[in-house]
């Protein structure tokens, strides 16, 4: 069957023919074969526009379409949308992006430019004819659980936002502290090993002495820092350091710390490396901040080499700073030291002013949460990655800072480094919102433009299953490999590593690229 | 004598890598024309014969932008991308090319100066080296 292809060129308001001349590109589209339709609209992000292109492709029983307009991510939803509604399969509506790949870039060439984008337009439609239908499918999740790893502050606040969205939580605890939230807490329980893919979760938890199977539609992972104590020639020095939290819990019931108070960073400053989790973060400045309030003749130190403060956690340096809090920096070299035989003085060159201080303390805090042991049995049986410093590794910091790059297994909290517990009940309520809204949909949508696989070619040599990020890939009963459509997310790295060649990726095969590419480089400009 | 054209083919990833070339183009940034982008999901759907085919096709020099690689969307995807330009530089030096002529870079959605920076690089290892076999070498 001949393909219908319909070509739509969108002015952009005025920036397209301010550049280009739309006349010669109307003629080189209606040239083509295949085309039966061209179509010049002044916008089509308006809704009249937009109508009328529709009308037009109903009309004409139009079954592909290539848009010339602007940016793919910010009009493919409407565009898709109406054309899905006009009866075209979403794969096969080409958007090419000439306004910011052509016309904004180029504004001084015109000749060029317009040389530039008649070719785009070849290899467009050459792409446009080859591109196949595709088909999303969907499929339900079988429970509506979120499993939350750990109840500290996180997880708590994970549990609250999650159970707005409906759905049932479970949290695991892996002491056996009492707690109130809403679901189900599990008490001495632990993630153990995983199984299936982002809404159809097959969990093996250790509950207590016995082994239990729990299927979850989304994990939070909010396990939360670990534990330490002092370490190096500090700890040989010192025998009475606190931790941070305890130090904070003390604080809590009243205690009042002998004074002055030093804060050190992390509980081994001589180290040789530094860790993300050893900087000082906000939970150093707010500990700080709260002890000064209560007892202001106290004298508070705040020895560091990296002090990182999130968002508005940096007006609390000046907080700190007008409660008269003292701010030393250090760097390796000058390391804190604190002498045997003088076991309350310690040693440190301030850095900014170059000069050797020597600080009288009464109470020495250290204030690291190091990386959670229980990540990497975590992260293994997720199947997710970890960060260099043995912290939970987030999908991106941008766009996904709670998520991992798995879907359906969300993050938050020290987890990821340490932070002030405010910090951390906001990330939990961020991750368990996502999980809930995740969850409340009840199906998951897969399909679409993902890998397949030629079971002629596949010699089966295991490559696609070690390289692929989502273990989509796996070797089925015909000792060939299968992708996990539901797992996959269209990414291509098997396609391009496999060795014999035998997986495709719909809608981007070598052929489509290779034909895209050689249109591009036949034009001269 | 006309200054020829150069052709440069750069393969830019879908996520992070084609919001670099769309942010620089929205902040007003100009290259040259000769850059001509090739859409692919992730630097790491580029495969070795894409890479060659583009130099078969005529261009004189080829690049992969991916996404930063300890932020990649796809996880391990630019670095993969990395594997398989070192491997085509491998095979172009075999082949008496020179190995400037296909580099791989890393950008955030936001960097906005980096896209025309890389154009140029390009265009200038392009007018250096000149076509693909007329270089000094006998």
């Amino acid at each position: 069957m001949k393909a219908k292809v319909q070509v739509v060129l969108c002015k952009c308001c005025t920036e397209m023919p301010a550049l280009l001349n739309m006349e010669r590109l109307e003629k080189l589209a209606a040239d083509a074969n295949n085309v039966v339709s061209v179509m010049t609209v002044d916008a089509i992000c308006e809704g009249k526009d937009l109508a009328s292109v529709i009308s037009d492709a109903k009309q004409k029983e139009i079954d592909r379409a290539v848009v010339f307009a602007c940016h793919k991510k910010d009009i493919s939803p409407a565009i898709i949308k109406a054309y899905r509604r006009a009866g075209v399969n979403e794969f096969l509506v080409e958007l090419v992006n000439m306004r910011e790949e052509v016309v904004l870039p180029h504004v001084n060439e015109p000749e060029r430019a317009q040389s530039k984008a008649e070719t785009k337009m070849r290899a467009a439609l050459a792409r446009s004819v080859m591109l196949a239908p595709l088909e999303k499918h969907t499929e339900e999740m079988k429970t509506r659980n979120v499993v939350i790893v750990g109840a500290g502050v996180a997880g708590q606040a994970a549990a609250h936002e999650a159970a707005k969205a409906g759905v049932h939580t479970i949290l695991l605890e892996k002491t056996g502290k009492s707690l109130k939230a809403p679901g189900i807490i599990m008490t001495h329980g632990q993630l153990v090993g995983a199984s299936g893919y982002g809404g159809n979760f097959q969990l093996r938890i250790k509950a207590g002495e016995k082994m239990e199977d729990l299927g979850a539609a989304a994990v939070i992972i909010a396990t939360g820092g670990g534990w330490t104590t002092l370490k190096g020639p500090l700890a040989k020095a010192v025998k009475d350091a606190v931790p941070l939290y305890k130090f904070y819990e003390q604080m809590q019931t009243g205690s009042v710390p002998k004074g002055p108070v030093v804060v050190v960073d992390t509980p081994d400053p001589a180290g040789k490396n530094l860790k993300v989790q050893d900087y000082a973060w906000d939970d150093t400045l707010e500990t700080t901040i709260e002890l000064k309030k209560r007892h202001p003749e106290i004298q508070v130190f705040v020895v560091f080499q990296e002090m990182r403060a999130f968002g508005l956690s940096e007006l609390a340096y000046k907080e700190a700073a007008e409660l008269g809090i003292s701010f030393v920096r250090y760097d390796r070299a000058g390391a804190p030291k604190v002498d045997p035989k003088n076991p309350s003085a310690l040693t440190v060159m301030d850095f900014s002013q170059g000069e050797l201080l020597n600080i009288k303390f009464g109470t020495l805090v250290f204030a690291s949460i190091p990386p959670n042991e229980d990540n990497k049995a975590i992260a293994e049986a997720l199947r997710i990655p970890m960060s260099v410093d043995g912290a939970i590794r987030r999908g991106s910091i941008q766009r996904w800072p709670v998520i991992t790059p798995r879907p359906g297994v969300f993050v938050c909290g020290s987890a990821l480094f340490p932070k002030s517990r405010d910090v951390a009940k906001v990330e939990g309520a961020a991750a368990g919102t996502m999980a809930g809204e995740f969850v409340k949909r009840g199906r998951i949508e897969f399909g679409g433009i993902v890998a397949q696989v030629t079971p002629e070619k596949c010699s089966a040599c295991l490559t696609c299953v070690r390289t692929c990020p989502y273990e989509a890939p796996f070797i089925g009963t015909a000792s060939k490999a299968e992708i996990r459509l539901q797992a996959c997310q269209g990414c291509g790295i098997c396609v391009g590593i496999c060795p014999t060649k035998a997986i495709e990726l719909h809608n981007y095969t070598d052929d489509q690229i290779t034909e895209e590419l050689s249109t591009l480089l036949r034009g001269d400009f | 004598m006309v200054e020829r054209k150069p052709k440069i083919v750069g393969f830019c990833c879908e996520r992070h890598g084609m919001d670099a070339v769309v942010l620089s183009a929205r902040s007003g940034k100009q290259y040259d024309a000769s850059v001509r982008v090739v859409q692919v999901p992730c630097a790491g759907r580029v495969d070795g014969i894409h890479l060659l085919k583009a130099f078969e096709d005529g261009a004189d020099a080829v690049f992969v932008l991916g996404c930063l690689e300890k932020n990649c969307y796809y996880d391990t995807g630019s670095i993969e991308g990395r594997k398989r330009v070192d491997y085509v530089k491998q095979m172009l030096m075999e082949a008496g090319i020179e190995k400037e002529r296909i580099e791989m870079f890393n950008a955030a959605s936001s960097n906005v100066w980096m896209f025309p920076e890389i154009a140029s690089k390009m265009v200038e290892v392009a007018r250096k080296l000149g076509p693909i076999g007329r270089g000094e070498k006998p």
